[in-house]
Protein backbone atom coordinates (compact mmCIF):
# COMPACT_ATOMS: atom_id res chain seq x y z
CA UNK A 1 0.00 0.00 0.00
CA UNK A 2 1.38 3.18 -0.51
CA UNK A 3 0.44 4.85 2.13
CA UNK A 4 2.53 2.62 4.55
CA UNK A 5 5.63 3.60 3.11
CA UNK A 6 4.70 7.42 4.88
CA UNK A 7 3.78 5.55 7.86
CA UNK A 8 7.30 4.21 8.94
CA UNK A 9 9.11 7.66 7.77
CA UNK A 10 6.75 9.48 9.59
CA UNK A 11 7.88 6.80 12.94
CA UNK A 12 11.73 7.31 12.56
CA UNK A 13 11.23 10.83 12.21
CA UNK A 14 9.89 11.36 15.70
CA UNK A 15 13.02 9.66 17.07
CA UNK A 16 15.29 12.33 15.45
CA UNK A 17 16.06 15.39 17.22
CA UNK A 18 17.68 18.25 15.99
CA UNK A 19 21.53 18.09 16.14
CA UNK A 20 23.91 15.06 15.60
CA UNK A 21 25.00 12.98 19.46
CA UNK A 22 28.15 12.61 19.66
CA UNK A 23 29.05 9.46 21.32
CA UNK A 24 29.17 9.57 25.41
CA UNK A 25 27.68 13.44 25.46
CA UNK A 26 24.36 12.05 27.69
CA UNK A 27 27.04 11.93 30.28
CA UNK A 28 29.82 14.30 29.45
CA UNK A 29 27.17 17.45 29.05
CA UNK A 30 25.57 17.43 32.10
CA UNK A 31 29.08 17.00 33.67
CA UNK A 32 30.09 19.95 32.16
CA UNK A 33 27.62 22.13 33.44
CA UNK A 34 27.80 21.19 36.95
CA UNK A 35 31.62 21.58 36.50
CA UNK A 36 31.41 24.89 34.56
CA UNK A 37 28.40 26.02 37.55
CA UNK A 38 31.52 24.92 40.63
CA UNK A 39 34.08 26.78 38.44
CA UNK A 40 31.79 30.20 38.98
CA UNK A 41 31.29 29.38 42.33
CA UNK A 42 35.12 29.10 43.47
CA UNK A 43 35.83 31.87 41.55
CA UNK A 44 33.06 33.89 43.50
CA UNK A 45 34.99 32.23 46.70
CA UNK A 46 38.19 33.32 45.52
CA UNK A 47 37.44 36.88 44.32
CA UNK A 48 35.96 38.23 46.97
CA UNK A 49 38.12 36.33 49.25
CA UNK A 50 35.36 34.84 51.45
CA UNK A 51 35.83 33.10 54.37
CA UNK A 52 34.38 29.38 54.88
CA UNK A 53 31.65 30.51 57.03
CA UNK A 54 30.29 32.74 54.95
CA UNK A 55 30.77 31.01 51.68
CA UNK A 56 32.71 27.13 51.72
CA UNK A 57 34.01 26.64 48.38
CA UNK A 58 32.86 23.34 46.46
CA UNK A 59 35.47 21.19 48.02
CA UNK A 60 34.66 22.29 51.46
CA UNK A 61 31.35 21.53 51.07
CA UNK A 62 31.74 17.89 49.55
CA UNK A 63 33.73 17.22 52.27
CA UNK A 64 30.57 18.33 54.59
CA UNK A 65 28.24 16.51 52.14
CA UNK A 66 29.97 12.87 52.91
CA UNK A 67 30.36 13.50 56.38
CA UNK A 68 26.55 14.18 56.35
CA UNK A 69 25.62 11.30 54.54
CA UNK A 70 27.77 8.82 56.64
CA UNK A 71 25.35 10.17 60.03
CA UNK A 72 22.37 8.56 60.71
CA UNK A 73 20.28 11.96 61.99
CA UNK A 74 21.46 12.76 57.89
CA UNK A 75 19.47 9.39 56.41
CA UNK A 76 16.34 10.25 59.00
CA UNK A 77 16.09 13.96 58.28
CA UNK A 78 15.91 12.76 54.44
CA UNK A 79 13.41 10.37 55.41
CA UNK A 80 11.26 12.52 56.76
CA UNK A 81 11.04 15.04 54.08
CA UNK A 82 10.56 12.31 51.43
CA UNK A 83 7.85 10.83 53.66
CA UNK A 84 5.61 13.68 54.07
CA UNK A 85 6.68 15.05 50.61
CA UNK A 86 5.56 11.51 49.06
CA UNK A 87 2.12 11.79 51.53
CA UNK A 88 1.08 15.31 50.42
CA UNK A 89 2.22 14.81 47.00
CA UNK A 90 -0.02 11.65 46.52
CA UNK A 91 -3.38 13.20 48.59
CA UNK A 92 -2.20 16.65 46.76
CA UNK A 93 -2.45 15.06 43.08
CA UNK A 94 -5.28 12.25 43.57
CA UNK A 95 -7.71 15.29 44.79
CA UNK A 96 -6.35 17.86 42.25
CA UNK A 97 -7.25 15.18 38.91
CA UNK A 98 -10.65 14.84 40.54
CA UNK A 99 -11.52 18.15 41.43
CA UNK A 100 -10.17 19.01 37.73
CA UNK A 101 -11.83 16.47 35.73
CA UNK A 102 -15.24 17.24 37.62
CA UNK A 103 -14.96 20.97 36.65
CA UNK A 104 -14.23 20.37 32.94
CA UNK A 105 -17.22 17.67 33.26
CA UNK A 106 -19.76 19.47 34.56
CA UNK A 107 -20.52 22.99 33.95
CA UNK A 108 -22.42 23.51 37.08
CA UNK A 109 -19.76 22.25 39.55
CA UNK A 110 -17.36 24.06 37.41
CA UNK A 111 -19.73 27.61 38.00
CA UNK A 112 -19.43 26.82 41.64
CA UNK A 113 -15.70 25.79 42.21
CA UNK A 114 -13.81 28.31 40.07
CA UNK A 115 -14.24 31.31 42.42
CA UNK A 116 -13.02 29.50 45.27
CA UNK A 117 -10.51 28.05 43.21
CA UNK A 118 -8.93 30.95 41.50
CA UNK A 119 -8.96 32.89 44.70
CA UNK A 120 -7.33 30.43 46.42
CA UNK A 121 -4.93 29.63 44.12
CA UNK A 122 -3.11 32.58 44.36
CA UNK A 123 -2.81 32.80 47.99
CA UNK A 124 1.22 30.94 47.89
CA UNK A 125 1.54 27.68 50.04
CA UNK A 126 3.81 29.94 52.11
CA UNK A 127 1.19 32.34 53.78
CA UNK A 128 -0.21 29.14 54.99
CA UNK A 129 2.56 27.94 57.38
CA UNK A 130 1.98 30.52 60.24
CA UNK A 131 -1.53 28.52 60.53
CA UNK A 132 -0.27 24.96 59.87
CA UNK A 133 2.05 25.41 62.61
CA UNK A 134 -0.67 27.11 64.84
CA UNK A 135 -2.91 24.66 64.10
CA UNK A 136 -0.93 21.01 63.91
CA UNK A 137 2.70 22.19 65.35
CA UNK A 138 5.58 20.53 64.41
CA UNK A 139 3.64 17.25 63.66
CA UNK A 140 3.90 15.32 59.78
CA UNK A 141 0.54 16.61 59.36
CA UNK A 142 0.63 20.10 58.87
CA UNK A 143 3.47 19.82 56.25
CA UNK A 144 1.42 16.82 54.05
CA UNK A 145 -0.85 19.24 54.16
CA UNK A 146 0.80 22.36 53.12
CA UNK A 147 2.04 20.02 50.21
CA UNK A 148 -1.25 18.28 48.94
CA UNK A 149 -2.48 22.43 49.20
CA UNK A 150 0.63 23.29 46.73
CA UNK A 151 0.18 20.08 44.18
CA UNK A 152 -3.73 20.51 44.58
CA UNK A 153 -4.19 23.60 42.55
CA UNK A 154 -1.50 23.02 40.17
CA UNK A 155 -3.43 19.88 39.10
CA UNK A 156 -6.78 20.97 39.61
CA UNK A 157 -6.17 23.66 37.11
CA UNK A 158 -4.36 21.58 34.56
CA UNK A 159 -6.52 18.34 34.54
CA UNK A 160 -9.64 20.52 34.20
CA UNK A 161 -7.80 22.91 31.56
CA UNK A 162 -6.55 19.50 29.35
CA UNK A 163 -9.73 17.56 29.71
CA UNK A 164 -11.89 20.33 28.71
CA UNK A 165 -8.91 20.94 25.41
CA UNK A 166 -9.68 17.30 24.17
CA UNK A 167 -10.28 16.37 20.41
CA UNK A 168 -14.31 16.83 20.28
CA UNK A 169 -14.50 13.82 17.82
CA UNK A 170 -12.83 11.67 20.58
CA UNK A 171 -15.93 12.63 22.88
CA UNK A 172 -18.33 11.94 19.71
CA UNK A 173 -16.40 9.03 18.89
CA UNK A 174 -17.11 7.18 22.21
CA UNK A 175 -20.64 8.19 22.72
CA UNK A 176 -21.38 6.54 19.24
CA UNK A 177 -19.07 3.33 20.31
CA UNK A 178 -22.14 3.55 23.63
CA UNK A 179 -20.15 4.78 26.55
CA UNK A 180 -22.17 6.56 29.07
CA UNK A 181 -21.12 9.94 30.48
CA UNK A 182 -18.62 8.65 33.28
CA UNK A 183 -17.49 6.22 30.78
CA UNK A 184 -16.69 8.82 28.61
CA UNK A 185 -14.97 10.88 31.42
CA UNK A 186 -12.93 7.96 32.69
CA UNK A 187 -12.04 6.07 29.37
CA UNK A 188 -11.64 8.69 27.24
CA UNK A 189 -11.42 12.20 28.36
CA UNK A 190 -8.96 11.48 31.37
CA UNK A 191 -7.11 9.05 29.70
CA UNK A 192 -6.39 11.44 26.12
CA UNK A 193 -5.69 14.40 28.68
CA UNK A 194 -3.04 11.93 31.00
CA UNK A 195 -0.08 13.39 28.76
CA UNK A 196 -0.82 16.79 29.43
CA UNK A 197 -1.73 15.28 33.25
CA UNK A 198 1.95 14.14 33.52
CA UNK A 199 3.70 16.80 32.77
CA UNK A 200 1.43 19.05 34.96
CA UNK A 201 2.36 16.25 37.65
CA UNK A 202 6.01 16.65 37.31
CA UNK A 203 6.01 20.36 37.92
CA UNK A 204 3.77 19.92 40.92
CA UNK A 205 6.25 17.70 42.21
CA UNK A 206 8.59 20.51 42.15
CA UNK A 207 6.47 23.04 43.99
CA UNK A 208 5.52 20.17 46.37
CA UNK A 209 8.80 19.60 47.19
CA UNK A 210 9.83 23.01 47.68
CA UNK A 211 7.00 23.59 49.91
CA UNK A 212 8.16 20.65 52.07
CA UNK A 213 11.48 22.33 52.53
CA UNK A 214 10.16 25.56 53.24
CA UNK A 215 7.72 24.15 56.09
CA UNK A 216 10.23 22.70 57.90
CA UNK A 217 12.39 26.34 58.00
CA UNK A 218 9.37 27.44 60.14
CA UNK A 219 8.11 24.29 62.17
CA UNK A 220 9.50 21.03 62.30
CA UNK A 221 11.09 18.49 64.68
CA UNK A 222 13.15 16.57 61.97
CA UNK A 223 13.69 17.46 58.01
CA UNK A 224 15.92 18.35 55.43
CA UNK A 225 14.89 22.19 56.56
CA UNK A 226 15.61 21.80 60.31
CA UNK A 227 18.95 20.04 59.29
CA UNK A 228 20.04 23.18 57.44
CA UNK A 229 18.66 25.71 59.91
CA UNK A 230 19.84 23.83 62.65
CA UNK A 231 23.35 23.62 60.80
CA UNK A 232 22.92 27.52 60.24
CA UNK A 233 22.55 28.33 64.04
CA UNK A 234 25.54 26.41 64.52
CA UNK A 235 27.33 28.26 61.62
CA UNK A 236 27.91 25.28 59.97
CA UNK A 237 27.96 27.11 56.67
CA UNK A 238 29.39 23.77 54.60
CA UNK A 239 26.19 21.49 56.08
CA UNK A 240 23.77 24.22 55.13
CA UNK A 241 24.87 24.45 51.47
CA UNK A 242 25.63 20.42 51.40
CA UNK A 243 22.16 20.32 52.37
CA UNK A 244 20.69 22.13 50.18
CA UNK A 245 22.55 20.25 47.38
CA UNK A 246 20.86 17.14 48.77
CA UNK A 247 17.38 18.89 48.03
CA UNK A 248 18.10 19.97 44.67
CA UNK A 249 19.71 16.01 43.67
CA UNK A 250 16.08 14.79 45.25
CA UNK A 251 14.14 17.03 43.58
CA UNK A 252 15.68 16.89 39.98
CA UNK A 253 15.46 12.92 40.71
CA UNK A 254 11.80 12.87 41.74
CA UNK A 255 11.37 14.57 38.53
CA UNK A 256 13.08 12.69 36.56
CA UNK A 257 11.51 9.65 38.15
CA UNK A 258 8.06 11.07 36.93
CA UNK A 259 8.83 11.62 33.88
CA UNK A 260 10.74 8.29 32.84
CA UNK A 261 7.33 6.60 34.53
CA UNK A 262 4.97 8.82 32.45
CA UNK A 263 6.90 8.49 29.30
CA UNK A 264 6.95 4.80 29.12
CA UNK A 265 3.39 5.00 28.99
CA UNK A 266 2.22 8.34 27.44
CA UNK A 267 4.16 8.60 24.33
CA UNK A 268 1.50 9.70 21.79
CA UNK B 1 -14.34 -10.45 1.09
CA UNK B 2 -14.00 -13.89 1.74
CA UNK B 3 -14.32 -13.74 5.47
CA UNK B 4 -17.25 -15.17 7.45
CA UNK B 5 -18.31 -12.14 9.29
CA UNK B 6 -19.29 -12.96 13.20
CA UNK B 7 -22.52 -12.55 14.60
CA UNK B 8 -23.87 -12.84 11.01
CA UNK B 9 -25.34 -16.42 11.31
CA UNK B 10 -27.36 -16.20 14.67
CA UNK B 11 -29.02 -12.84 13.78
CA UNK B 12 -29.24 -12.76 10.15
CA UNK B 13 -31.27 -9.15 8.65
CA UNK B 14 -34.03 -9.25 6.67
CA UNK B 15 -33.55 -7.92 3.43
CA UNK B 16 -35.03 -4.74 2.17
CA UNK B 17 -37.92 -6.63 0.80
CA UNK B 18 -39.32 -7.80 4.19
CA UNK B 19 -39.93 -4.02 6.02
CA UNK B 20 -41.20 -3.36 8.53
CA UNK B 21 -39.39 -6.27 10.94
CA UNK B 22 -37.18 -4.99 13.43
CA UNK B 23 -33.95 -7.01 12.02
CA UNK B 24 -31.90 -5.72 9.40
CA UNK B 25 -32.29 -1.83 9.59
CA UNK B 26 -35.24 0.76 10.47
CA UNK B 27 -36.52 3.48 8.75
CA UNK B 28 -34.70 6.90 8.86
CA UNK B 29 -36.96 10.06 8.68
CA UNK B 30 -35.91 13.77 8.54
CA UNK B 31 -39.03 15.78 9.22
CA UNK B 32 -38.55 19.08 9.00
CA UNK B 33 -35.65 19.74 10.29
CA UNK B 34 -33.90 23.24 10.91
CA UNK B 35 -30.66 23.76 12.11
CA UNK B 36 -28.47 26.96 13.18
CA UNK B 37 -25.16 27.35 14.90
CA UNK B 38 -24.77 30.01 17.15
CA UNK B 39 -21.22 31.68 17.57
CA UNK B 40 -21.14 34.60 19.42
CA UNK B 41 -23.78 37.41 17.76
CA UNK B 42 -23.37 35.58 14.57
CA UNK B 43 -25.79 32.10 13.42
CA UNK B 44 -25.29 30.32 10.66
CA UNK B 45 -28.17 28.92 9.08
CA UNK B 46 -27.28 25.59 7.70
CA UNK B 47 -30.40 23.28 7.40
CA UNK B 48 -33.38 24.93 6.29
CA UNK B 49 -36.70 22.79 7.07
CA UNK B 50 -35.26 19.51 5.51
CA UNK B 51 -37.51 16.47 4.78
CA UNK B 52 -36.74 12.77 3.77
CA UNK B 53 -36.88 9.05 4.51
CA UNK B 54 -34.14 6.39 4.33
CA UNK B 55 -36.30 3.19 4.11
CA UNK B 56 -35.24 0.53 6.24
CA UNK B 57 -32.24 -1.31 5.00
CA UNK B 58 -31.21 1.18 2.07
CA UNK B 59 -28.40 3.69 1.45
CA UNK B 60 -28.92 7.19 0.64
CA UNK B 61 -26.65 9.03 -0.29
CA UNK B 62 -26.20 13.05 1.11
CA UNK B 63 -23.98 14.75 -1.77
CA UNK B 64 -24.35 18.92 -1.63
CA UNK B 65 -21.82 21.83 -1.32
CA UNK B 66 -19.51 22.07 0.81
CA UNK B 67 -20.61 24.15 4.57
CA UNK B 68 -24.06 22.86 3.33
CA UNK B 69 -24.74 21.03 6.56
CA UNK B 70 -24.19 17.56 5.41
CA UNK B 71 -21.90 16.08 8.45
CA UNK B 72 -24.41 18.05 10.75
CA UNK B 73 -27.44 15.82 9.22
CA UNK B 74 -25.12 12.92 10.58
CA UNK B 75 -24.83 14.27 13.88
CA UNK B 76 -28.53 14.89 14.60
CA UNK B 77 -29.09 11.52 13.21
CA UNK B 78 -26.42 10.19 15.75
CA UNK B 79 -28.01 11.86 18.39
CA UNK B 80 -24.58 13.54 18.80
CA UNK B 81 -26.64 17.04 18.98
CA UNK B 82 -29.96 18.29 19.11
CA UNK B 83 -31.84 19.91 15.78
CA UNK B 84 -32.68 23.57 16.48
CA UNK B 85 -36.22 22.59 14.88
CA UNK B 86 -37.77 19.64 13.93
CA UNK B 87 -37.21 15.81 14.96
CA UNK B 88 -35.49 13.03 12.76
CA UNK B 89 -37.57 9.46 13.55
CA UNK B 90 -35.10 6.45 13.93
CA UNK B 91 -37.57 2.99 14.10
CA UNK B 92 -40.51 5.65 14.21
CA UNK B 93 -39.03 6.99 17.53
CA UNK B 94 -37.82 10.08 17.81
CA UNK B 95 -34.03 10.26 17.96
CA UNK B 96 -32.49 11.16 21.65
CA UNK B 97 -29.06 12.68 22.78
CA UNK B 98 -26.90 10.09 23.65
CA UNK B 99 -25.76 6.27 22.81
CA UNK B 100 -27.83 4.65 20.24
CA UNK B 101 -27.05 0.22 20.52
CA UNK B 102 -28.18 0.12 16.73
CA UNK B 103 -25.89 2.69 15.41
CA UNK B 104 -22.32 2.47 13.68
CA UNK B 105 -20.45 5.62 12.55
CA UNK B 106 -17.36 6.99 10.84
CA UNK B 107 -16.19 10.32 10.90
CA UNK B 108 -14.53 12.42 8.27
CA UNK B 109 -11.39 12.75 11.04
CA UNK B 110 -11.67 9.08 12.15
CA UNK B 111 -10.94 10.36 15.93
CA UNK B 112 -9.06 6.81 17.15
CA UNK B 113 -8.24 6.92 20.20
CA UNK B 114 -4.45 7.34 20.29
CA UNK B 115 -3.42 5.29 23.46
CA UNK B 116 -5.01 2.25 21.77
CA UNK B 117 -3.25 -0.07 19.13
CA UNK B 118 -5.68 -0.61 16.03
CA UNK B 119 -7.34 -3.22 16.84
CA UNK B 120 -8.52 -2.02 20.57
CA UNK B 121 -9.69 1.03 18.32
CA UNK B 122 -11.98 -1.54 16.79
CA UNK B 123 -12.61 -4.26 19.62
CA UNK B 124 -13.90 -1.15 22.36
CA UNK B 125 -17.02 -0.71 20.77
CA UNK B 126 -17.93 -3.98 20.67
CA UNK B 127 -17.35 -4.62 24.77
CA UNK B 128 -18.46 -1.44 25.35
CA UNK B 129 -21.66 -3.31 24.22
CA UNK B 130 -21.35 -5.97 25.78
CA UNK B 131 -19.16 -8.72 23.55
CA UNK B 132 -16.39 -10.76 25.33
CA UNK B 133 -13.32 -10.01 24.91
CA UNK B 134 -12.33 -12.69 23.17
CA UNK B 135 -14.81 -12.03 20.71
CA UNK B 136 -14.61 -8.38 20.29
CA UNK B 137 -10.76 -9.32 19.45
CA UNK B 138 -11.74 -12.00 16.95
CA UNK B 139 -14.08 -9.95 14.99
CA UNK B 140 -11.64 -6.74 15.08
CA UNK B 141 -9.20 -8.84 13.39
CA UNK B 142 -11.98 -9.97 11.08
CA UNK B 143 -13.12 -6.28 10.18
CA UNK B 144 -9.01 -5.11 9.41
CA UNK B 145 -8.85 -8.09 7.07
CA UNK B 146 -11.56 -6.68 5.35
CA UNK B 147 -10.26 -3.21 5.52
CA UNK B 148 -6.55 -4.40 4.27
CA UNK B 149 -4.96 -3.59 7.43
CA UNK B 150 -4.49 -7.11 8.84
CA UNK B 151 -0.83 -6.06 9.61
CA UNK B 152 -1.36 -2.90 11.61
CA UNK B 153 -3.41 -3.98 14.23
CA UNK B 154 -0.46 -3.79 16.87
CA UNK B 155 0.59 -0.51 15.61
CA UNK B 156 -0.96 2.64 17.40
CA UNK B 157 -2.68 5.51 15.46
CA UNK B 158 0.13 7.97 15.11
CA UNK B 159 1.93 5.14 13.28
CA UNK B 160 -0.61 5.37 10.08
CA UNK B 161 -0.97 7.32 7.53
CA UNK B 162 -4.25 9.47 7.22
CA UNK B 163 -5.67 7.16 4.86
CA UNK B 164 -5.12 3.93 7.24
CA UNK B 165 -6.40 6.18 9.75
CA UNK B 166 -9.73 6.15 7.79
CA UNK B 167 -9.62 2.76 7.51
CA UNK B 168 -9.87 1.64 10.82
CA UNK B 169 -12.40 4.21 11.44
CA UNK B 170 -14.53 2.69 8.90
CA UNK B 171 -13.71 -1.18 10.50
CA UNK B 172 -14.28 0.46 14.14
CA UNK B 173 -17.77 1.22 12.79
CA UNK B 174 -19.01 -1.59 10.32
CA UNK B 175 -17.37 -4.04 13.55
CA UNK B 176 -20.48 -3.01 15.41
CA UNK B 177 -23.09 -4.91 12.56
CA UNK B 178 -25.08 -1.81 13.00
CA UNK B 179 -28.59 -1.41 11.66
CA UNK B 180 -27.78 2.18 11.12
CA UNK B 181 -24.46 3.21 9.24
CA UNK B 182 -23.95 6.71 9.03
CA UNK B 183 -20.78 7.61 6.95
CA UNK B 184 -19.32 11.06 6.52
CA UNK B 185 -16.89 11.37 3.92
CA UNK B 186 -14.97 8.43 4.81
CA UNK B 187 -12.65 8.00 2.07
CA UNK B 188 -11.77 11.53 1.55
CA UNK B 189 -8.43 11.20 2.43
CA UNK B 190 -7.79 7.06 1.34
CA UNK B 191 -6.16 6.95 -2.58
CA UNK B 192 -7.98 6.32 -5.49
CA UNK B 193 -7.00 2.83 -6.05
CA UNK B 194 -7.98 1.96 -2.03
CA UNK B 195 -11.26 4.22 -2.64
CA UNK B 196 -12.42 1.93 -4.83
CA UNK B 197 -11.21 -1.61 -3.50
CA UNK B 198 -13.12 -0.22 -0.27
CA UNK B 199 -16.28 0.59 -2.01
CA UNK B 200 -16.53 -2.52 -3.31
CA UNK B 201 -15.85 -4.21 0.14
CA UNK B 202 -18.74 -1.87 1.56
CA UNK B 203 -21.28 -2.34 -0.98
CA UNK B 204 -20.68 -6.36 -0.60
CA UNK B 205 -20.92 -5.73 3.39
CA UNK B 206 -24.16 -3.72 3.01
CA UNK B 207 -25.94 -6.53 0.65
CA UNK B 208 -24.91 -8.95 3.40
CA UNK B 209 -26.06 -6.77 6.53
CA UNK B 210 -28.65 -4.23 4.76
CA UNK B 211 -28.53 -1.61 7.32
CA UNK B 212 -29.79 1.82 6.98
CA UNK B 213 -27.06 3.79 5.76
CA UNK B 214 -26.53 7.73 5.16
CA UNK B 215 -23.36 8.26 3.17
CA UNK B 216 -22.03 11.80 3.34
CA UNK B 217 -20.03 12.26 0.26
CA UNK B 218 -18.02 15.03 -2.24
CA UNK B 219 -18.07 12.01 -5.07
CA UNK B 220 -21.24 11.71 -7.09
CA UNK B 221 -20.34 8.60 -8.90
CA UNK B 222 -19.37 7.15 -5.65
CA UNK B 223 -22.89 8.01 -4.58
CA UNK B 224 -24.31 6.37 -7.66
CA UNK B 225 -22.24 3.10 -7.56
CA UNK B 226 -23.14 2.78 -3.57
CA UNK B 227 -27.00 4.92 -3.20
CA UNK B 228 -30.62 3.37 -3.35
CA UNK B 229 -31.10 7.36 -3.89
CA UNK B 230 -29.24 10.41 -4.56
CA UNK B 231 -30.59 13.02 -1.83
CA UNK B 232 -28.68 16.60 -3.55
CA UNK B 233 -29.31 19.69 -1.10
CA UNK B 234 -28.65 22.60 -2.19
CA UNK B 235 -26.39 26.28 -0.91
CA UNK B 236 -26.59 26.75 3.08
CA UNK B 237 -29.14 27.14 4.26
CA UNK B 238 -29.84 24.03 2.61
CA UNK B 239 -32.84 22.05 1.63
CA UNK B 240 -33.10 19.15 -0.32
CA UNK B 241 -33.30 20.06 -3.76
CA UNK B 242 -33.62 16.38 -5.46
CA UNK B 243 -34.65 13.20 -4.89
CA UNK B 244 -32.79 10.89 -7.42
CA UNK B 245 -33.64 7.44 -7.46
CA UNK B 246 -30.95 4.83 -8.99
CA UNK B 247 -31.18 1.49 -10.56
CA UNK B 248 -29.01 -1.12 -10.96
CA UNK B 249 -28.63 -0.30 -14.31
CA UNK B 250 -27.90 2.97 -13.57
CA UNK B 251 -24.54 1.98 -11.72
CA UNK B 252 -22.91 0.61 -15.18
CA UNK B 253 -20.60 3.36 -16.08
CA UNK B 254 -20.31 2.33 -19.65
CA UNK B 255 -23.93 2.69 -19.93
CA UNK B 256 -26.14 6.06 -20.86
CA UNK B 257 -28.25 5.33 -18.02
CA UNK B 258 -24.82 6.10 -15.41
CA UNK B 259 -23.88 9.06 -17.70
CA UNK B 260 -27.60 10.75 -17.13
CA UNK B 261 -27.91 9.98 -13.21
CA UNK B 262 -24.58 11.94 -13.01
CA UNK B 263 -25.36 14.79 -14.87
CA UNK B 264 -28.70 14.64 -12.93
CA UNK B 265 -26.92 15.12 -9.89
CA UNK B 266 -24.17 17.34 -11.13
CA UNK B 267 -26.92 19.60 -12.14
CA UNK B 268 -28.68 19.95 -8.75
CA UNK B 269 -24.96 21.00 -7.98
CA UNK B 270 -24.60 23.32 -9.89
CA UNK B 271 -22.53 21.95 -12.61
CA UNK B 272 -23.03 22.00 -15.95
CA UNK B 273 -21.95 18.75 -17.85
CA UNK B 274 -22.81 18.04 -21.58
CA UNK B 275 -23.27 14.38 -20.37
CA UNK B 276 -19.83 13.50 -20.86
CA UNK B 277 -19.68 11.90 -17.44
CA UNK B 278 -16.36 11.52 -15.96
Amino acid sequence: MADDTAATAAGTMRKAGVGRAVPGSRVLLPLAGIAFACAIWQLTVVVYDLPVIVLPPPWAVATSLSELVRSAAFWRDVGVSLFEFVCGYALGTIAGIAVGALMAESRFFRMTATPVIESLRFIVPFAWIPLTVLWFGTSYTGKILLVAYAVFFVMTVSTARSVMHVDPTLTRVGTMLGMSRIELALRVHLRAAAPAIASAARAAAAVGWIAVVAAEYVGASAGLGVLITNAATSLQTGHVLAGMVVIGLIGAGVSGLIRRLSRSRLDY
Amino acid sequence: MTTQMPGAGSESRATPANPGTTSGGGDLAFEKISHRYVNGSRRTEVLNEVSFNVPAGSVACVVGPSGCGKSTLLALAAGLQPASSGVVRWDGKPVRLGPNPDLGMAFQQPGLFPWMTVRQNVAIGLTTRGRSRAEARRIADDFLLAVGLHDFQDAYPNQLSGGMAQRVGIARALALNPRLLLLDEPFAAVDAFTRLKLQQELKSLLKRYRPTVLFVTHDVSEAILLGDVIVAMSQRPATVQRIIPIEHADRNRASPAYARKLAEALECLGIRSDADGA
